[in-house]
């Protein structure tokens, strides 16, 4: 039994830490909240360049393949980040799934280009209103009556929605669908895809809690008041303890599902509900801790926590917030 | 990341298994409590220690199998799951043997370590006093030297086993103008000595499960003293270091809670309540967490590496998580809850606010919530000291 990562697992999430630290610090964040598209054509090509981008594409269509457990440590770190790119709905969602569901002829025209990052792709599953960055998808993946669809650009108009994390960009999506587009992979082909976002989405949770607690950590050791830091006072001490128990905790959890959806483990939808609501609930604590121990400072505009406060609550709901997948593990737990 | 067993591992679990299967007794042992309960669980430690399941962790010379982590957790994944009878010798087995493994002298092993192994000699651990719990430091029952005695003089509280345990590890004060932690001895006392008085703690759940033991006078042959004088502060952070191996395997456990938690949400018929239904699908998520982050430990430490964060987070993590597991069972019984099992009415068998009190008990021993929050914001987090008098 070993549950850990290997050396070449870590290697690419120091890889990831360093990349993203030089071409994604927060200024870059910033500067995406106010740009026109939101994305920067230039570091979603180093992204593919890397490796990133095709990380779940097989090696015969120009990608890495690799599997969950290696991308789980890329996600984290993409949410320390507050990365804006849409790499849990290429390269988490729609990628792989492709790959399982998709027919020869989509795998052969989208998997190369996805793989060099000259296509983005994006999803839309299980009856969610909007579609994350649908603006600069080149194809959707979109599940409708329980089918799923690869539906190209040319056949889907998408309207902004504007979120509260100005580096998001969400599309309400008019999609038309047909023999054509329809994949290979029936219900279960869709349940997988959703699984696979609600697991991501918690995944990069657990980096965006991490960012959190560690500025918040930053901040209360240097920040004096009555004399002495304000982290030497139990009451922050104590928030902060009980914020990194469930922030550190919840890693493990995903690290799990991770490995349920790779070895495609018969628990695996519970283990990605476990994660998703455990994270989402972790997240949260850290963003409302994170908040309330840099007092008025964190509330303001300039300082950049709320890139990352914003991106945890934004997060935090999509693809099925805690209660709705407790409310799918309650269905399991008292099914007889 | 692989979650399988090895053939050997496999083959070891089912050796278990098989060995519970056929000898867990079918009807429960009477409570350690009382005495009859306490001796029926001697004769059950008695057929772990001939089936050569006492200690697995020990090494072979001492009579162990030199088991590795992961093969402990198998053995304790197995033994719970099997509903197999509590161990009376934990401190023993798991504390005070180990510690002796490090620094009794080859005397001093050859002496206590077979009564421990075989369950002969129960063990207490006489650390906690009644003005010396979370500060453990400032303790006061006091040795000292007379010739080749030692006189000990004072009091041990919270003693598990202390009315039926044969012998003591204890901390006693042996220099009283060192600084607080330099003072301590780690010191070997036998039960039976004249000048121990046991009086039984009757705790809130009704048990008890624990003692105090007062001291006077009490002579103690100076050979029982383990490691160097005024040593024994660092070689009880060696022992409470072992203390933290002891909780291998115990996701089984709150599993197992969870289980009986759906049970009784489903025998009251509150399976269907929306509220109910969330709350304890949020407790099966913190236990399924938990499960997680029990490999993550057993790989780290099978692994030779250090102990991770996740690992001093743990007891707070489960500690919190059992009352809530017992304390939603107690209110979905919403009236019947407060019934024990001398009424006729009762949904449950007395053993659901027993077991609800005792996981309230775990938030205080081995270091409160507030001291492990304090540790973890120190030790992980780096947050600096509150200033201390």
């Amino acid at each position: 039994m070993n549950f850990d990562f290997t050396e070449e697992q870590y290697q690419l999430r120091d890889a990831a830490r360093d990349f993203f630290a030089g071409e994604c610090p927060p200024s870059h964040v910033r500067a995406m909240w106010d740009d026109q598209t939101g994305r920067s054509p230039a570091l979603w090509r180093a992204m593919a360049e890397t490796g990133f981008v095709g990380l779940t594409i097989p090696e015969e269509h120009g990608g890495l393949g690799m599997d969950e457990v290696d991308l789980v440590l890329l996600l984290e770190e993409a949410g320390r980040a507050a990365l804006p790119e849409p790499l849990v709905e290429t390269t988490a969602i729609a990628a792989p799934t492709l790959v399982e569901a998709g027919t020869p002829e989509q795998q052969a025209h989208w998997l190369p280009r996805i793989a060099a990052g000259e296509a983005i792709a994006t999803v839309q599953l299980a009856g969610a209103p909007f579609a994350v960055d649908a603006h600069v998808a080149d194809v959707l993946v979109l599940e409708r009556d329980g089918r799923l669809h690869a539906v190209p650009s040319e056949r889907f108009n998408a309207v902004a929605q504007p979120s509260l994390d100005g580096a998001r960009r969400v599309f309400t999506v008019e999609a038309e669908t047909g023999p054509d587009t329809a994949m290979a992979g029936g219900p279960d082909a869709a349940a997988k895809a959703y699984d696979r976002a609600a697991w991501a989405t918690a995944s990069v949770l657990g980096g965006v809690a991490h960012q959190l607690l560690d500025m918040t950590v930053s901040y209360v050791r240097e920040r004096e008041q009555f004399g002495r830091p304000v982290g030497s006072f139990q009451a922050i001490k104590h928030k902060l303890a009980e914020t990194l128990l469930v922030v550190e905790t919840s890693k493990a959890a995903t690290w799990y599902a991770a490995y349920a959806i790779a070895t495609d483990r018969a628990d695996r939808s519970e283990a990605v509900s476990v994660a998703k609501s455990y994270a989402s609930d972790a997240e949260r604590k850290a963003n409302l801790e994170a908040l309330q121990c840099h007092g008025g400072i964190g509330f303001t505009w300039e300082h950049d926590l709320h890139l990352w406060l914003k991106r945890g609550k934004a997060l935090e709901q999509a693809y099925g917030s805690a209660t709705e997948h407790r409310a799918r593990l309650a269905s399991r737990l008292f099914a007889s | 990341m692989d979650l399988n067993l090895t053939d050997e591992q496999q083959a070891f679990r089912d050796e278990v298994r098989a060995w519970l299967q056929a000898n867990v007794p079918g009807e429960p042992l009477p409570p350690t409590s009382t005495p009859e309960g306490f001796a029926a669980h001697r004769d059950w430690e008695r057929r772990l220690y001939d089936a050569g399941y006492a200690a697995i962790s020990w090494p072979r010379a001492y009579g162990g199998r030199d088991a590795d982590l992961l093969t402990q957790a198998i053995f304790q994944e197995e033994y719970t799951r099997a509903n197999a009878p509590a161990r009376i010798n934990v401190l023993g087995l798991g504390l005070a043997g180990p510690t002796l493994m490090v620094y009794g002298s080859d005397e001093q092993k050859q002496r206590w370590l077979p009564g421990i192994l075989s369950c002969e000699d129960i063990w207490c651990q006489g650390f906690s006093e009644p003005d010396a719990g979370s500060d453990l430091a400032s303790l006061r029952t006091s040795a000292l030297r007379e010739g080749d005695e030692f006189v000990v003089n004072g009091q041990k509280t919270w003693t598990s086993s202390g009315r039926f345990a044969d012998w003591m590890f204890a901390l006693v004060r042996t220099d009283r103008d060192a600084p607080k932690h330099k003072g301590i001895s780690f010191l070997m006392i036998p039960m039976d000595s004249p000048g121990i008085e046991v009086r039984p703690i009757v705790q809130i759940n009704s048990d008890a499960g624990f003692a105090e033991v007062f001291l006077t006078d009490v002579r103690v042959a100076a050979d029982n003293l383990v490691g160097e004088l005024n040593d024994g502060w660092r070689i009880a952070m060696t022992t409470l270091g072992f203390e933290r191996g002891t909780g291998l395997g115990s996701h089984v456990r709150f599993s197992k809670d969870l289980e009986e938690l759906v049970a009784l949400v489903k025998a009251v018929g509150a399976d269907h309540d929306p509220l109910v239904r969330d709350r304890v699908a949020r407790l099966y998520a913190e236990t399924e967490v938990y499960r997680h982050n029990m490999y993550r430990t057993l790989t780290r430490l099978a692994g030779g590496k250090p102990i991770g964060p996740e690992a001093s987070l743990n007891k707070l993590f489960w500690s919190e998580m059992e009352v809530r597991i017992f304390e939603t069972g107690m209110e979905v019984m919403g009236p019947y809850a407060e019934l024990t099992s001398k009424a006729d009415a009762a949904v449950d068998k007395d053993t659901w606010h027993k077991r609800y009190w005792y996981a309230r008990a775990a938030c205080i021993y081995a270091g409160t919530t507030e001291i492990q929050k304090n540790i973890v914001s120190e030790r992980v987090l780096g947050l600096p000291k509150e200033p201390r008098a």
